[in-house]
């Protein structure tokens, strides 16, 4: 069964609404891209389906339950994990409690220690700088934090907003490194990139959005061909039904 | 001299008691809530109420227990109907609540002072070393101490302290990660609730008396003191009120007659304070700043 | 990242489209009609009727204060009562018979104790000093926003009753300065009120309101427009101060006299509910709430003196009037936040839309 399933979502911020048709489908273990320009909607996309941002209308399922319109804090029980754009980490906390925060979403119980060392073995920056205040972490470090906090909870999907963002190319490495693993242990992931080639050649399939839309889903071998992937980005007027 | 510098302690320590109360809703929610001065008042009225017949424990149980439902209350009442609303809006509904409290205990308490002897052992002398210090600056000072050691520690320490901070610092992504917004949001009310019962013991004690109008001042010093301090920095309100509760008594205590002026003095620093240093003078980094 | 920065619902923004601000005559008829016919036809039911009428035209200026500045704005502040009390001092102390300043008010500053002049002229000198009050104030204070602008301008009303309420140089200090003149005729309040009706209607569509009002929708436009929003709150926040002093001045010639506590926290409180209850976005919802408050108290008043239905002689706790008036403010920021008119306009509704296109 499709773990993450969006069809026809509608979402904006008090009357306007910004996403006009999100669709996307993910089976467990996927990784999943969404890109396109500023302003496409991709991190009300997300937003939507953690709950973050108000859905106007369509449908949300996570493992076969409906989602939309769920409060972030039982969607995150439920099984779905978002990573806001720009980290969001709590700069005066301190690193473990930032961690431990992530705890609160768990849907099992028991195994919240077990879960702590499996994510600081994925990060193991974040053992060294356990006690400092989260605050004081460089950009990378931070975006690591970021993804550690979220899947403590030990999520079904992870959802990532523009990860890269704010990062030098060579810790952008470390963070992207760390998807493979992540999805090795079941969870799948959905990315929300700005720069396309980051994600397209590691994700089964990338969702183009413009404008609200979206326009095309793209797989890894058209990732390279410059004039499909324009084509997806700036549109030809077509959309994809 | 002694004694001065125990009163401006005391006074410190209520303030600070008073300040958080409000600092501790206002991290959460980003709500002044001037109905906090209702709190107390309601604190006070129970307290007067119930000690003569029931006794000093028991009345202190029950006002703690009835301010506590009351600062529930207006959470769940008002303020929760009001998630979705800018900070001015929260603030003229605070101001809606704080007044229409005071109106309804004009009716139901009538609005003139009732009077009772809470616990007249507060105004009595101890000897200290020589010196006779009232009684009621120290339980007061012992009081405040323990109260904020007790807040700080539950922040510090506990789950629900640690959602508190992070909802006080980013609710949208605490909720991201789990943190239950009701369950944090009725915590801090509920908190708030005690402290402001711990301010109505003292003030009823040193009065004698209660008024609709009981809390209205001490609240809006207290404000002074959360502003002053830093709007969404618990520490800063706890040491915002306790500034401007030691310097008014220092002041009251030195000045003579250009004390009246007080006010004045404190409100314009307020005003540098807000244009000067938004954050505060305890500036606190994580604060986001909602404009 | 770029996402629209319209955040949830806010009393202080309306639903009127930028944009909807031509001049139509009906929205400025509308009201100045309602409140000059329910003038005479209250007034016309005997003297404390006249009375009551004229000390709610007086609230109603006061309210028109808060609205131009905060309707358009969108910027919270407690403070107009400061300039309120300014404007009351003013024209009161200009106005007070000599004899009555020298033996009541020793303390007053010279030529404040000498000085004299006729009402109208007094109620110009109100203006023009609350005004200047306001500009210099505003000067400080219009860089804040939201929250820091509504706990600074509450600041500000502290700073003032503090000052007045001690400073028996330039007041009465504690004390009432009595014997000040008052209206003879109801229409002097009324036209007064009037006028205060038009300028602020005419500063909300004037082009500068409508920039103001563009920035009020948008937090984010604001702060890209920079200076140029602080000088437009600046000039509001000053016509809003001159007519909050016409109130004041309105209200000392009204009482016959004027106290430093009379534009206080109730004070602010009960003009700020009546604008919020009728709208904060409207010249109309100013006229709205003050009415509907004002006529709610006057029942419920009633009520708590006693009134006879049939047999029964109903009578409600002294006090429930305050109690309802406070339940009304918030009920009314859970339940509709943009106020009874929804922060429109006055428009004919039954005539359809013809009559506010003419």
């Amino acid at each position: 069964m499709t773990l993450l399933k969006a069809t026809d979502l509608k979402a904006g911020y008090g009357k306007v609404d910004v996403l006009f048709n999100g669709h996307i489908t993910v089976e467990p273990g996927e990784l999943v891209g969404i890109v396109g320009p500023n302003g496409a909607g991709k991190s009300t996309f997300l937003g939507a389906m953690a709950g973050s941002v108000r859905a106007t209308s369509g449908a949300i399922e996570l493992d076969g339950q409906s989602i939309v319109g769920r409060k972030p804090e039982d969607i995150v029980r439920l099984g779905l994990s978002l990573v806001p754009e720009g980290r969001a980490i709590f700069s005066d906390l301190s690193v473990d409690e930032n961690l431990r925060l992530g705890l609160t979403g768990r849907r099992l119980k028991d195994g919240a220690s077990a879960a702590l060392k499996d994510v600081t073995d994925l990060f193991p920056v974040l053992t060294t700088h356990r006690d400092h205040q989260a605050g004081m972490l460089s950009g990378g470090q931070q975006q690591q934090l970021a993804i550690a906090r979220a899947l403590v909870s030990e999520p079904k999907v992870l959802l990532l907003d523009e990860p890269s963002l704010g990062l030098a190319p060579s810790v952008i490495q470390d963070v992207f490194g760390v998807l493979g693993r992540i999805q090795e242990s079941g969870t799948a992931i959905v990315v929300v990139e700005q720069r396309a080639h980051l994600v397209m050649s590691i994700a089964a399939r990338t969702l183009v959005m413009r404008e609200g839309h979206v326009r095309a889903t793209l797989t890894p071998d058209v990732a390279w061909d410059e004039e499909k992937l324009a084509e997806a980005y700036f549109g030809t007027g077509e959309d994809e039904s | 001299m002694i004694q001065t510098i125990l009163d401006a302690l005391s006074f410190g320590g209520l303030y600070g008691l008073a300040a958080l109360g409000i600092g501790l809703v206002f991290g959460v929610m980003r709500l002044v809530n001037f109905a906090h001065g209702e709190l107390i008042a309601i604190g006070a009225y129970l307290l007067v109420i119930t000690v003569p017949s029931l006794g000093l424990l028991a009345g202190i149980a029950i006002a703690v227990v009835g301010t506590a439902l009351l600062a529930l209350l207006m959470e769940l009442g008002v303020f929760k109907r009001l998630r979705s609303a800018g900070p001015a809006v929260l603030l003229v509904a605070s101001f809606g609540v704080s007044v229409f409290l005071q109106r309804l205990y004009e009716v139901i308490f009538g609005a003139l002072p009732i009077s009772a002897q809470v616990a007249p052992w507060m105004n009595g002398v101890i000897d200290i070393g020589g010196t006779t210090v009232t009684r009621g600056s120290i339980v007061t000072i012992i009081l405040a101490m323990v109260l904020l050691v007790g807040m700080w520690f539950f922040i510090d320490r506990t789950t629900l302290g640690l959602q508190i901070r992070a909802a006080s610092s980013d609710f949208q992504t605490a909720r991201l990660l789990g943190v239950r917004s009701n369950r944090v949001i009725g915590a801090a009310f509920v908190f708030s609730g005690i402290l402001a019962a711990a301010v109505a013991f003292v003030v009823v004690t040193q009065r004698g008396s209660v008024d609709p109008l009981f809390g209205v001042n001490i609240t809006i010093l207290a404000l002074v003191g959360t502003v002053i301090g830093g709007l969404g920095s618990l520490q800063g309100a706890a040491l915002g009120g306790f500034l401007v509760g030691s310097t008014i008594s220092l002041l009251n205590a030195f000045l003579g007659n250009y004390r009246v002026y007080t006010y004045t003095w404190l409100f314009i620093l307020v005003i540098i304070v807000l244009i000067v240093r938004p954050g505060g003078i305890v500036a606190s980094r994580g604060t986001k700043e909602r404009v | 990242m770029s996402i629209p920065n319209t955040s949830a619902s806010s009393a202080l923004r309306s639903s009127a489209v930028p944009g909807v601000t031509r001049f139509r005559w009906p929205e400025l008829a509308g009201p100045v009609v309602v409140v000059v016919a329910l003038t005479y036809l209250v007034s016309s039911l005997g003297a404390s009727s006249s009375f009551l009428v004229q000390g709610t035209l007086v609230t109603l200026v006061m309210v028109l204060a808060l609205q131009v500045f905060i309707g358009n704005s969108g910027v919270l502040s407690f403070g107009q009562a400061a300039f309120a009390m300014v404007g009351g001092f003013a024209s009161g102390l200009a106005t007070a018979p000599v004899t009555i300043k020298e033996n009541v008010l020793s303390d007053l500053w010279g030529p404040l104790k000498t000085l004299s002049m006729g009402l109208w002229p007094s109620l110009l000198l109100a203006v023009v000093v609350g005004m200047i009050v306001a500009f210099i104030s505003g000067l400080f204070l219009m860089r804040l926003n939201g929250l820091s602008a509504g706990i600074a301008t509450f600041a500000l009303l502290m700073v003032a009753d503090n000052v007045f309420f001690n400073w028996r140089k330039i007041g009465p200090g504690p004390q009432v300065l009595p014997q000040v003149p008052k209206f003879q005729f109801v229409d002097e309040a009324l036209a007064l009120a009037v006028i205060a009706l038009v300028v602020v209607y005419f500063m909300g569509i004037s082009r500068r309101g409508r920039l103001l009002r563009a920035t009020r929708e948008d937090g984010l436009a604001a702060r890209a427009l920079g200076t140029s929003v602080w000088r437009l709150r600046v000039l509001f926040f000053t016509v809003s101060g001159g007519v909050a002093a016409l109130s004041g001045a309105m209200y000392s010639h009204h009482a016959g006299a004027v106290s430093a506590r009379d534009f206080y926290l109730g004070f602010t409180f009960t003009t700020l509910a009546m604008l919020v209850i009728g709208g904060v976005a409207s010249v109309w919802g100013a006229v709205v709430g003050t009415l509907v408050v004002a006529a709610i108290g006057e029942v419920l008043l009633r009520f708590e003196q006693g009134v006879e239905i049939g047999n029964v002689l109903i009578y409600l706790p002294n006090g429930a009037r305050g109690v309802a008036i406070a339940a009304a403010l918030v009920v009314m920021l859970i339940w509709r936040q943009r106020g009874l008119t929804g922060g429109r306009e006055f428009s004919f509704p039954r005539f359809g839309r013809w009559a506010n296109r003419l």
